[in-house]
């Protein structure tokens, strides 16, 4: 068990890749038993934040602590943790008993004690009929489990997954996912996974930290994440399809209008000049503007079967609704977006910080 | 009526069909005999030097040189080969040979791999000079270096001692394998490597545990080069050792006299030299071919 804490952990490159770190100011804690995702981008650095974790990276500032214990300067083996591969990483020239049981004979257990826990761990992951064999003759799900395997038999106190899933198809990595969050589950051990995949992160984390550009967005519940997006970054990232943000101007009052359009919000307790307005599609919806107030004119409607997408031109900005079912609204038509059912989420336009509540 | 249509029509339907199928695999055919035929001219090309000298191995060396050789097979003999393997005074040559080409083989596989694996796994200032030096230096002509060497070994007392040809011949052959090894270690997937190191080994057994036995089929391929340069070497043996240290090929060499020629022995020696190095390179295409890397990573 163990709990882990990030106080303003820093990488940077030396050499040709220098310039900006890569990873900068990360502070937070991990709490013990947690299954935390960093979700974020390629290129965002959260892969080079789980190798600093793991020990495989060093840091370059600030200090990586494992249950109060400095351990950015110890040896990956010597940090008590698992590390399963984007790859698999198998060691081809053994088979898959002695991939699981190499990482405890190089930790001198028992000969026993380890031959207990790789056949444990072999048939919590369905694999134990293919023991014998090398992992090339295994198919890809297979050498994924052969890799969770070897994880687990460590019994570690952490576990690090570096996008496990993403070389599995589609079908395969739905039904991982949930056996990883059956799994996790079960043993209870602190987990970090990186993912660039909203859907992994929302769906097995109980934390997720969103990065972007080496730095720390937002860290929080996947309801927090979502409900309450702290940057701007955060806002367009998480949520499929992505949130319509557009730019507004304060009108008068509290009245803010989308800039070169006859759409507007009220947003009470704001006074900003301007500010960027996001709201997800499924929150708001639309009608034919009839004689009322027009917002814009009908674009584009993209049917889904449960659900169709609008996109609504408003003149200088693009707009869409998810609307129910098949949209019987005619293209090219003037419609009026309702926002009274959105939440109203506002970002500071410069910064792109959240504003307000 | 239509039957009978249908019987003279079909026949002159199919025809060209079928004789341009013919034709085809006519063509096809003297593509493939074309092909066979230069295959074997090649092996011949290559080979007939060979073979004639292991005819002179075996034949008294009157019975070939006639203008039509006489290979009659009541003419065969392996007496050559038991005067040979049982003369002192060639049997410490061959045994020199062995010495120095397993000692400098063992040499540089052991510095070689150590080298090659820094070199292919750690970025540091230098490394592609360092790459392209050793490349250099396998380009200077060994006759440059003779004089210079001879002057040199007979400074340490090395002159005509085994140890001397072992430190020349690794001098000579370490960049080469440290080159090649380079290849083979970047070939391993770093991640296993990454693997290794949570699984807790140090640099020196992720060397040896994973990355050896990844690059195994290279490294037997480059170990055979390097036994086959020292094992085959005649200039740099015939200039740093005279009696004591001499080796295969030098002895070899010595047959050929300064009025007459020992044939028969010259070819034999020849015959007992190339032995070991046809051995290891069938063992060798075995091992190469062998793709261990492969299943390694996702697939």
């Amino acid at each position: 068990m163990a709990e882990i804490q990030l106080v303003d952990v820093q990488k940077r490159y030396a050499g040709r890749r220098a310039g900006a770190p890569a990873v900068q100011d990360l502070s937070y804690t991990i709490g013990d038993g947690e299954f935390v995702s960093l979700l974020g981008p390629s290129g965002c650095g959260k892969s080079t934040t789980l190798n600093m974790i793991a020990g495989l990276e060093d840091v370059t500032g600030g200090e990586i602590l494992i249950d109060g214990a400095r351990v950015d300067d110890l040896e990956p083996d010597k940090r008590d943790l698992a590390f399963v591969f984007q790859d698999y990483a198998l060691y081809p020239h053994m088979s898959v008993h002695d991939n699981i049981a190499f990482g405890l004979r190089m930790r001198k257990v028992p000969k026993a004690e380890t031959e207990r826990r790789v056949l444990d761990a072999a048939r919590r992951l369905d694999i134990a009929h293919v023991l014998g064999d090398k992992p090339r003759a295994l198919s890809g799900g297979q050498r994924q489990r052969v890799a969770l395997a070897r994880a687990i038999a460590r019994r570690p106190a952490v576990f690090l997954f570096d996008e496990p899933l993403s070389n599995l198809d589609a079908l395969l990595r739905d039904q991982t996912r949930s056996e990883l969050k059956l799994l996790h589950a079960e043993l209870g051990a602190t987990s970090v996974y990186v993912t660039h995949d909203q859907e992994e992160a929302m769906t097995l984390s109980d934390r997720i930290v969103v990065m972007s550009r080496g730095h720390l967005e937002q860290y929080g519940t996947p309801y927090e994440i979502y409900h309450r997006p702290a940057t701007e970054f955060v806002a367009s990232f998480v949520g499929k399809p992505r949130m319509n943000l557009l730019p507004a101007g304060l009108v008068a009052g509290s009245r803010y209008r989308v800039a070169g359009s006859s759409f507007h919000v009220d947003l009470p307790g704001h006074t900003a000049p301007d500010v960027r307005l996001g709201l997800r599609l499924d929150e708001c919806s639309v009608t034919a503007a009839g004689d009322g107030e027009v917002h814009g004119t009908v674009k584009v409607i993209e049917p889904l079967g449960n659900v169709s997408d609008v996109t609504i031109d408003l003149g200088t900005a693009l707009f869409t609704v998810r609307t129910p079912g098949f949209s019987t609204l005619p293209v090219g038509g003037a419609v009026r977006i309702d926002t009274r059912a959105a939440t109203l989420h506002v970002f500071d336009p410069s910064t792109g910080a959240r504003l307000g509540g | 009526m239509a039957a009978t249509t249908d019987a003279s029509s079909t026949p002159v339907a199919l025809t060209p069909v079928s004789v341009r199928g013919r034709r085809r695999r006519r063509r096809r055919a003297w593509g493939t005999v074309g092909h066979r035929a230069l295959v074997v001219l090649l092996l011949v090309y290559l080979l007939a030097p060979f073979l004639w000298m292991l005819l002179y191995s075996v034949y008294p060396s009157s019975a070939l040189q006639r203008t039509t050789p006489d290979l009659d097979p009541a003419g065969l003999t392996g007496a050559s080969y038991g005067r040979l393997l049982s003369d002192g005074s060639f049997l410490r040559p061959m045994a020199n040979s062995a010495i120095v080409g397993i000692a400098t083989t063992v040499v540089c596989m052991v510095l070689g791999s150590a080298c090659a694996y820094a070199i292919a796994r750690f970025r540091f200032r230098g490394r592609q000079a360092l790459l392209l030096g050793m490349l250099t230096v396998q380009a200077i002509p060994v006759i440059v270096l003779a004089v210079p060497l001879f002057i040199l070994l007979r400074a340490f007392g090395l002159y005509d001692d085994l140890l001397g040809l072992v430190v020349t011949y690794t001098a000579f052959t370490l960049p080469l394998v440290v080159w090649m090894l380079v290849g083979f270690f970047e070939e391993v997937p770093p991640s296993l490597e990454r693997a290794a190191r949570i699984d807790g080994c140090s640099r020196l057994q992720i060397l040896l545990r994973i990355a050896v036995p990844l690059a195994a089929p290279g490294m037997a391929a480059t170990a055979i080069l390097a036994f086959i340069n020292s094992w085959s070497d005649f200039f740099l043996a015939k200039v740093l050792t005279s009696t004591a240290a001499t080796t295969l090929p030098v002895k070899t060499a010595a047959f050929q006299g300064l009025f007459a020629m020992d044939y028969t022995s010259a070819a034999t020696a020849g015959v007992i030299t190339a032995i070991p190095v046809l051995v290891l390179a069938l063992v060798a295409q075995k091992w190469i071919i062998h793709g261990l890397v492969e299943g390694a990573v996702k697939g």
